[in-house]
């Protein structure tokens, strides 16, 4: 069937570390179902790999330029002007810089110095901060690893709608129409598929969709994936949809889109598809009016066992921001337990729990490992039963399968015992994610876990005796939850350091699927209905006891803080690696324990602390600097108050909560001038704040050549004092300590008070 | 002369000296601001999707 071209892409944004699993799993089914020519697209990471290149910075640096200018007449900056006084800032002073090393980053991150900590760090900084250049040349929008948010609302078809056209705003409007319509127009899809499974990707992906709509009328758009199992059946009944989309695929994708396509080559009704909603467009005689959407029948999620692994063929490996490849597999699909009450997961991946059988993971690990090269896996899964957590790794232990893998994981005392542990650790598990949810067990009764703290704290001491790491779920701001609880759930982690070596924090959201959303009165929540909203998932609430909105996003800033003090990795700017998934993992499957890796991380943060100012210390490569006229520290603060951060859309609702910009504007003060300088280099990637004195001293500095020859200079001429020479000796420590200067070697810090 | 050229010579000497030291001489610390301020590398709920599937 080679004359029925398929494209299926992810579209922006994912995690740039690794693929995800749904394309690969839809393409597989379909090939194996006949279709040959199936083209499958990552264009998350093929966006990334674009917009992070020396060509394409170099036109961000022009935009964001024209379009930010940095003001230095303002009086005061308030609230709402900080956010582009931040980027303005950070563009003047670092955009040379990163165009000159984006390259050289991406290579770190792709090759054996991402294991180097020194190397690392400054690559993702550079990565990050690359992506701000982007992200300032589209002003206000924000494009980061984790994330893409606009001033447009995910929740509103009129925003999304105006979203999808602003090309000054939305930076895939030109990346689509230059690096992906000419190839897809030459192609002649006849079905194009997009995954939408985070709401960062429902802008981008319908940007695409109504460019590929207007070029090519005859190909069928269809779209499905997690997101869209929340919102696709408002999304379908919404204006404009219909200018990009022909149809929704809910829940599993793979039968119906088979369906689809076979329709379609044949010409068939597509009112028999199962879970497919379309719209009728009249056939020969087109609609004038806008069609209205047909949602046909659920159609029967697949036999798991039966279906075939997923090809990862035609996707572009070289491009992941990984040293090795990690590859996605599902293991099964639904949850077995399904019970807890914040949980929608169930609900998102269809009815019913399926699983492959413990062989045939291991026969597939086994082939994926002989085609790809593939040493390392993210098994795929809301979590493993009992009978699974003994019978995987037996069967993977058998095959001699010789890989690592990592996955979520439910509390099962039963399954992870000590000796159910060891034998996960030896078919290759480095690190399991627990939902530990909070230490308090009215809440873990409401949430109806059917855990214990009891459970959670022997699962996690079993497995991290045998060596995996562990890493919990923790929640802030379920309903009814005080502050002490919060507090508590800290405390228990706390009791947990050197068990647990990572935490995913979030607050509480309530979506619309959620038990909590249908029985607010059991939770004592009341919610906020907001007009104009037609896509609304996710909703503010009032609570009638326990911590409101507000309170638990401040409890979040303080959890991370605690988190900060208790785990290494979150300690210091290690914190990189729990943030690029599969990053820490990384180091766990190449034969680092938990325990050495913690140390290395502890070791860097007290090595920087220590710091000294010895006398070869000079300054880094591609030093810059720009004065300023407001604190840039104090901008990024201020932004990253509890309240500006309410105001910003955040990943998981791409929503703005009502009236939280003016909130902050009205409650946040404005800055006051103040003379600043910001300062950046090319060697470690990192904002630095100097006042013009301390300016003055580092060009003293550059231009003696290090820091003993100032010194020297300074005892000849100026022999003012043991305390003056003690204020230069701190500054070059402080110098050191925030990056700015490097040593050519390891030396002796110089003496603060006495001349040499 | 040759106490002249003796005296250009120091004379030329003396000015190199304070212009290698001249980085330093200029510095009038007592009067610097020499605050340094870092920003913490900061994790908001916005950015924590890290293990979402
Ligand atoms: S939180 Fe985990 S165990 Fe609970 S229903 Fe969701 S997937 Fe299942």
């Amino acid at each position: 069937m080679t004359d029925f071209p398929i494209t299926l892409a992810f579209p922006p944004q994912g995690h740039f570390t690794q693929p995800h699993l749904a394309i690969p799993c839809l393409v597989a089914y379909l090939r194996q179902q006949g279709f040959e020519d199936v083209e499958q697209r990552d264009l998350s990471i093929e966006a990334y790999d674009h917009f992070l290149s020396k060509d394409y910075l170099s036109y961000a640096r022009e935009k964001a330029t024209a379009r930010l200018p940095l003001d230095q007449s303002a009086g005061e900056l308030s609230y709402k002007e900080a956010r582009a006084f931040r980027a303005a800032a950070e563009t003047a002073v670092s955009a040379d810089v990163l165009i000159e090393r984006i390259e050289d980053a991406k290579a770190t991150l792709r090759g054996e110095a991402c294991f180097d900590t020194d190397a690392y760090v400054p690559a993702v900084r550079a990565l990050y901060h690359g992506l701000r250049l982007v992200s300032a040349a589209h002003f206000p929008s924000e494009l980061t690893p984790h994330n893409f948010t606009m001033a447009y609302s995910n929740d509103r078809s009129a925003d999304v709608q105006a979203a999808i056209r602003d090309g000054s705003q939305n930076p895939f409007l030109r990346y689509f129409r230059q690096e992906v319509l000419p190839g897809l127009v030459a192609r002649k899809p006849r079905v194009l598929g997009l995954s939408i499974v985070y709401g960062s990707q429902l802008v981008p992906a319908l940007t695409l969709a109504r460019l590929v709509k207007e070029a090519l009328p005859d190909c069928h758009i269809t779209a499905g994936g997690g997101f869209l199992a929340y919102i696709g059946k408002k999304l379908m009944a919404a204006p404009g949809t219909a200018d990009c989309l022909d149809s929704i695929i809910f829940h599993e994708g793979e039968g119906p889109l088979n369906a689809l396509c076979t329709a379609l080559r044949d010409g068939t009704d597509l009112g028999l598809i199962g879970s497919l909603t379309w719209f009728d467009r009249g056939g020969d005689v087109p609609l004038v009016v806008e069609p209205r959407p047909i949602e046909n029948m659920a159609m029967h999620p697949l036999k798991l066992d039966d279906a075939p692994a997923p090809d990862f063929e035609g996707l572009p490996f070289d491009k992941y921001l990984s040293p090795e490849l990690v590859l996605p597999y599902d293991i099964n699909r639904g949850c077995y337990y399904g019970e807890c009450t914040f949980c929608t997961l169930p609900t998102v991946i269809g009815p019913g729990y399926r699983t492959r059988q413990a062989d045939t993971i291991a026969g597939d690990v086994v082939a994926l490992k002989a085609r790809y090269g593939a040493k390392h896996f993210n098994f795929i899964t809301d979590c493993m039963p009992p009978g699974m957590i003994q019978d995987l790794p037996e069967a993977l232990i058998a095959r001699e399968a010789g890989v690592t893998w990592w996955s979520d994981a439910r509390v099962e005392p039963r399954a992870y015992t000590k000796a159910g542990a060891q034998r996960l650790f030896e078919s290759g598990c480095r690190k399991l994610l627990f939902g530990y949810e909070t230490a308090t067990p009215r809440l873990l009764k409401l949430m109806k876990k059917g855990q214990s703290l009891k459970g959670i704290s022997e699962v996690s001491k079993n497995c991290a005796d045998a060596g995996i790491s562990v890493t919990w779920y923790a929640m802030v701001g379920f309903p009814s939850e005080t502050v002490e609880e919060a507090r508590a759930s800290l405390e228990f982690l706390a009791q947990h350091e050197g068990i647990v070596r990572e935490v995913s924090l979030q607050t509480f959201h309530i979506d619309e699927v959620s038990q909590v959303y249908k029985e607010p009165e059991t939770f004592g929540v009341e919610m906020i209905e907001v007009e104009g909203a037609d896509l609304a998932l996710y909703h503010d609430y009032r609570s009638s006891v326990g911590m409101t909105q507000e309170e638990a996003a401040e409890m979040f800033g303080e959890m991370m803080a605690g988190f900060r003090r208790h785990l290494p990795i979150f300690a210091g700017d290690t914190i990189f690696y729990f943030m690029q998934k599969s990053h820490y993992f990384l180091h766990l499957a190449s034969g680092t324990t938990p325990d050495e890796f913690a140390e290395r991380c502890r070791v860097r943060a007290d090595e920087r602390r220590a710091r000294g100012a010895q006398a070869d210390l000079r300054l880094r490569s591609g030093f810059t600097v720009q004065e300023l006229p407001f604190s840039y520290k104090d901008a990024v603060e201020l932004l990253g108050h509890p309240l500006a951060r309410a105001a910003r859309p955040d990943f998981l609702t791409g929503r703005f909560v009502a009236n939280a910009e003016e909130e902050a504007a009205a409650r946040l003060a404005p800055l006051p001038r103040a003379e600043r300088v910001l300062a950046y280099d090319a060697e470690n990637h990192d904002f630095v704040e100097l006042r013009p004195g301390g300016l003055e001293v580092v060009r003293a500095l550059d231009r003696a050549g290090d820091f003993g020859s100032l010194l020297e200079q300074f005892d000849a001429k100026l022999p003012g004092g043991p305390e003056r020479r003690a204020r230069l000796t701190h500054f070059a420590a402080e110098l050191h300590r925030a990056g700015l200067l490097a040593g050519a070697t390891t030396q002796e810090p110089v003496p603060a008070g006495s001349a040499h | 002369m040759q106490d002249d050229e003796k005296n250009i010579q120091e004379d030329a000497k003396a000015q190199a000296g304070a212009q290698a030291t001249g980085a330093a001489a200029k510095l009038d610390l007592d009067n610097l601001d020499l605050t340094v301020e870092t920003v913490e590398e900061r994790i908001s709920p916005s950015e924590t999707n890290v293990f979402d599937k």
